[in-house]
């Protein structure tokens, strides 16, 4: 297992936040948005098929992704990932959310009942 | 190129999903791994290890799990919320109803707890209502009953409310008004009806004037009504029978007119049997004509019913009679009429009105549990609710407006109300029926508790009240979360701020209210126990009662009716048991009252505006005294010779009497007579009080006179036992019959149940509403526990940073504890202020126990202190033993 469970714990957390984020250009199937999180993040993270397809699958129940195969010429049909209203909706909200997680933090070292 | 396909088969094999899905996941993965197999071949990576890295991505628990997760959310969360699609308002109420019941399917024990919540409140408040519907809601059984109202005379210098009305009067009354379409006046009285087999049997009758059944508005069921000549000094004598007694000595004959009835030995012709509804005058079992000469005044013995026209209020026809009832004074020299005023009320109020504050204070006790339980059902709802914000986001999200947000869960609120209710009602019937089991015979049994349109309104009132209380708070606070911000990793990881604080405030109420209920029920159970604690001045235990009538007819003399209970105790005394045997005309706490007014020789004369006070006079047999266990403070008893019809006349006073009329001097020899000019008779002893009229109402002075020389037709007998009381009924019986088979006993009572009789109103009020009051803390305990755990629950994350931080598990405890402490000291701080100022309602049931009772208060506090901490520390303790690593992994 090349990360340790800190890593896994939150790239778990944010890894809906990262397929996402990926998905709002444009649809990508699922190997293309492990190769993307794995380059981007320079190696740091990456997913394998064991916990992207469970998230993508989660995600499309949701609501907030939509899967659909595609096939183009030449080559084998795949399954392509977009965002969908509710996922755009989501996204903008999940990224204000590391605002409020900082926040909460704060709030956390500070004294206080919730 | 190798095979995926079989690999991601095998592990997918456990999840059983349908063929299609499995071979597009299978599908979708091989590619994945076949895309990553040749990248890593083409960067010049070996077969071998290119194979073994590839199988890793497949490794672990996590596919089956993750996939499993996935499954479960597509099965929970698609409600179709969003869709606010072309079905019309009725397919959108259809689909609401439905996703309403698949979500109360999908939780059984959250939708288990609403509902049996719902229904502990429905309950009580339904049943109690059933009985306040019973008594004081439902018309009575009278056409147009609502125009009935009692008519009675009050005398208001002699501090009396019902003084009942005289012959004059009411003769001048029925005659002289305007406003009435009729009236008539009645006496209650009994009879020993003996059947043709001989039998003899007590019935309760009345002796009514002929236009009763008009006035009430009903027709005989059988036969005709009285005659007017009927109802004249020296009419025939002429019975109709009540339907229940004809039904029973009868058996229904249709052709009963006619036949004779013997009442007190005199031959009575039937004419008719009176229908069903003919519930007035309470428990009578047959009418008789009253017959009353109108010139013959001086009495005031009978009750009266009146129907005000169409149109006129009762403070008209009140003032119309008294202009009747004034005018007598001058017309026929009716002096006594300065004194006396006519009183008209609605009929209800006269014969109900001592249950009145009972069943009010019960009412909103039961009002204060619905409450409860429905905050405490909308605090489960929130909680919930801040459960469910992801899936009501997600709603949002995908176009959900907040209007039809709010309308799923107010539907949902709506068929867990309905659910609740129904529940409720069945529950609170048979409360009802374990209620009315206990209650004394003294409710007139034309009272009924049973279900009626009333009762089926105010249910459905109740419930749909509820489901507006739990349901609304938490379905606009649900719509009015920002469809982004309940996505949000860090709100859901400490609990929104505007929702714990409604929480907070919820919980804070329940207690509040149940404080309330606690201290009130604490009040008067205090109360309810001093009043047990009062000496009643006798000695109730083992004791045996009954009551006797010598019909004048067979026993037409004094002498005679002495000789004949005198006869009776003789044989008597010699039964197996009997340790003790006497008689009286009254016996305390059995209900019955004979009030004179006396004048006491040497007493300081009535200061201006003081009211010489009515006396309880009561006739009594020798031996009385001390087969009743009374104390004589000085004299003597009375004794055998006392009892003759020439003795120097005697008395016996009460405490209260000397205490009144001659306070501080010792009353023996001191003399009094009845107020006119009677003769003086002596004071002979002096008797500490009993307690004539209930362990809790006050003692009014008591004289007491030899039966010989004041009889009365009836007697109260005594029996005194060392044995279990009730079994003398038999033998006594058997003794009356050898005296005289024409006698019935009645009224037959164990001195100890006359007491318990004389309790039941306090007893059941007090008892219930501890009850309730129960009820309410475990409500309100439940209402804290639930709301701190789901606290907890929802600051796992922020807990286990703490605890990361270096936060001993024994003071993360201690916070939490206090957090949920803070809440149960304001609730409770909140509920003991309110029931200081509720206090004061409950004074005249307080029998002297301060409305700010210290123990009661004190206990009260402790108790909800402590099952507070109870409720508390179990979130408290959980929250201590948090695993941080665990719960920063926690989502």
């Amino acid at each position: 297992m090349p990360h340790d469970g800190v890593d896994r714990d939150l790239k778990k957390g944010s890894g809906e936040l990262l397929i996402l984020s990926l998905l709002e250009a444009r649809p990508r199937h699922g190997y293309e948005i492990s190769k993307l999180i794995e380059s981007r993040s320079n190696g740091a993270v990456s997913f394998r098929v064991a916990s992207l397809y469970p998230l993508l699958y989660r995600l499309e129940a949701r609501g907030l992704i939509q899967g659909r195969w595609v096939e183009k010429a030449g080559q084998r049909r795949r399954r392509y990932y977009r965002l969908t209203p509710a996922g755009k909706k989501v996204l903008a909200a999940r990224r204000a959310g590391w605002e409020a997680f900082v926040d909460a933090i704060r709030r956390i070292t500070g004294d206080e009942y919730a | 190129m190798p095979d995926w396909n079989e690999a991601i088969r095998e592990r997918l094999r456990r999840l059983n999903l349908d063929g299609a899905r499995e071979a597009e996941i299978v599908e979708e993965l091989a590619q994945h791994l076949g895309d990553r197999y040749a990248e890593m071949i083409a960067g010049g990576a070996a077969e071998d290890q290119a194979l073994r890295s590839v199988r890793e991505e497949l490794e672990g628990s996590d596919l089956l799990e993750g996939l499993r997760n996935a499954r479960q959310a597509a099965a929970t969360e698609p409600l179709g919320l969003g869709a606010t699609g072309g079905a019309g308002a009725l397919g959108g109420i259809g689909h609401d109803l439905k996703v309403a019941l698949r979500t109360i399917r999908v939780s059984p024990a959250f939708s288990l707890t609403v509902v049996l919540m719902l229904a502990l409140g429905v309950a009580g408040t339904t049943a109690i209502f059933s009985v306040f519907n019973g008594l004081f809601l439902r018309p009575l059984p009278f056409p147009n009953s609502d125009r009935l109202v009692d008519l009675n005379e009050a005398a208001p210098k002699w501090n009396l409310t019902q003084v009942s009305v005289s012959n004059p009067d009411y003769s001048a009354w029925t005659k002289g008004n305007s406003t009435f379409d009729g009236m008539a006046f009645f006496k209650g009285d009994g009879a020993n009806l003996s059947d043709s087999t001989g039998l003899v049997r007590r019935i309760q009758t009345a002796q009514v004037t002929h236009e009763l059944l008009d006035v009430l508005g009903l027709k005989p069921a059988l036969g005709r009504n009285f005659l007017p000549e009927e109802d004249r000094p020296g009419g025939a004598k002429v019975i109709l029978l009540g339907y229940d007694l004809w039904r029973s000595l009868f058996h229904g004959d249709p052709n009963v007119s006619g036949r004779i009835v013997k009442l007190d030995e005199q031959p009575y012709t039937v004419i008719g049997v009176l229908p069903r509804e003919a519930v007035l005058p309470p428990d009578a079992e047959a009418w008789l004509p009253l017959a009353a000469d109108p010139n013959k005044g001086g009495q005031y013995y009978l009750d009266g019913i009146g129907r005000l026209k169409r149109g006129v209020s009762i403070d008209q026809g009140k003032a119309d009679l008294m202009r009747v009832h004034k005018g007598m004074i001058q017309s026929v020299k009716a002096y006594v009429n300065t004194l006396t005023f006519p009183t008209v009320m609605p009929l209800r109020n006269r014969y109900l009105g001592d249950f009145r504050t009972v069943t009010h204070i019960l009412l909103g006790a039961v009002g204060v549990v619905l409450l409860i339980a429905c905050v405490n059902i909308a605090g489960l709802m929130m909680v919930r609710g801040e459960a469910r914000s992801r899936e009501i986001a997600i709603r949002a999200a995908v176009g959900a407006s907040r209007g039809r947000i709010v309308r799923q869960l107010m539907t949902e609120s709506l068929v867990l109300a309905g659910l609740g209710g129904a529940t409720g009602v069945l529950l609170g019937k048979a409360f009802l029926a374990g209620m009315v089991s206990v209650m004394p015979d003294d409710v007139p049994h034309w009272i009924g508790f049973g279900w009626d349109g009333r009762f089926a309104l105010f249910a459905i009132l109740v419930t749909g009240a509820a489901a507006m209380l739990f349901g609304l708070a938490p379905a606009l606070q649900a719509a009015a979360v920002d469809a982004g911000s309940c996505l949000q990793e860090a709100s859901r990881s400490s609990m929104s701020r505007s929702r714990h604080r409604i929480l907070s405030g919820l919980v804070i109420c329940e207690i509040a209210l149940a404080c309330v209920l606690l201290v009130c029920s604490g009040l008067l159970i205090q109360a309810f126990r001093k009043v047990l604690h009062v000496d009643p001045g006798f000695r109730p235990d083992h004791m045996m009662t009954w009551r006797l009538e010598l019909p004048d007819s067979k026993y037409p003399k004094a002498e005679q009716q002495l000789a004949a209970y005198s006869d009776l105790i003789a044989r008597l005394k010699t039964l197996p048991g009997a340790t003790a045997v006497s008689a009286a005309s009254l016996i305390p706490l059995a209900g019955g009252h004979e009030g004179n007014f006396f004048i006491a020789e040497g007493a300081p004369p009535l200061r201006p505006n003081e009211q010489n006070p009515v006396v309880l006079t009561v006739a009594a047999l020798p031996g009385y005294f001390e087969t009743m266990g009374m104390t004589l403070l000085k004299g003597r008893w009375f004794t055998e010779q006392d009892q003759a019809a020439h003795a120097p006349q005697v008395v016996i006073v009460n405490e209260t009497f000397a205490r009144r009329f001659w306070p501080g001097q010792n009353p023996v020899g001191k003399r009094v007579r009845f107020d006119g000019e009677t003769p003086w008779m002596q004071v002979a002893g002096l008797a500490r009080d009993t307690k004539h009229y209930g362990l809790d109402a006050e003692m009014r002075p008591e004289v007491f006179l030899p039966f010989g020389v004041h009889p009365e037709s009836g007697l109260t007998l005594v029996v005194r036992t060392p044995m279990d009381a009730s079994g003398l009924v038999a033998p006594v019986r058997e003794t009356i019959r050898q005296v005289d088979p024409g006698l019935a006993m009645f009224e037959v009572r164990t001195m100890t149940e006359w007491l318990d009789r004389s309790l039941w109103p306090r007893r059941a009020g007090s008892w219930l509403l501890g009850a309730f009051a129960v009820v309410a803390i475990l409500l309100a305990v439940a209402g804290i526990y639930g709301v701190v755990s789901f606290s907890v629950s929802r600051r796992t994350r922020e807990i286990g940073i703490r605890i990361a931080l270096g936060a001993r598990p024994g003071d993360v405890m201690l916070r939490v504890l206090a957090g949920g402490m803070v809440l149960v000291a304001i609730g409770l701080a909140v509920g003991l202020a309110v029931s200081m100022a509720i206090a004061n309602v409950l004074k005249s049931m307080l029998f002297g126990v301060s409305g700010w009772d210290l123990a009661t208060y004190g206990t009260v506090a402790a108790l909800v202190v402590s099952v507070g901490a109870l409720a508390n520390s179990i979130p408290a303790r959980r929250a201590a033993s948090v695993d941080p690593m665990r719960a920063l992994r926690f989502e």
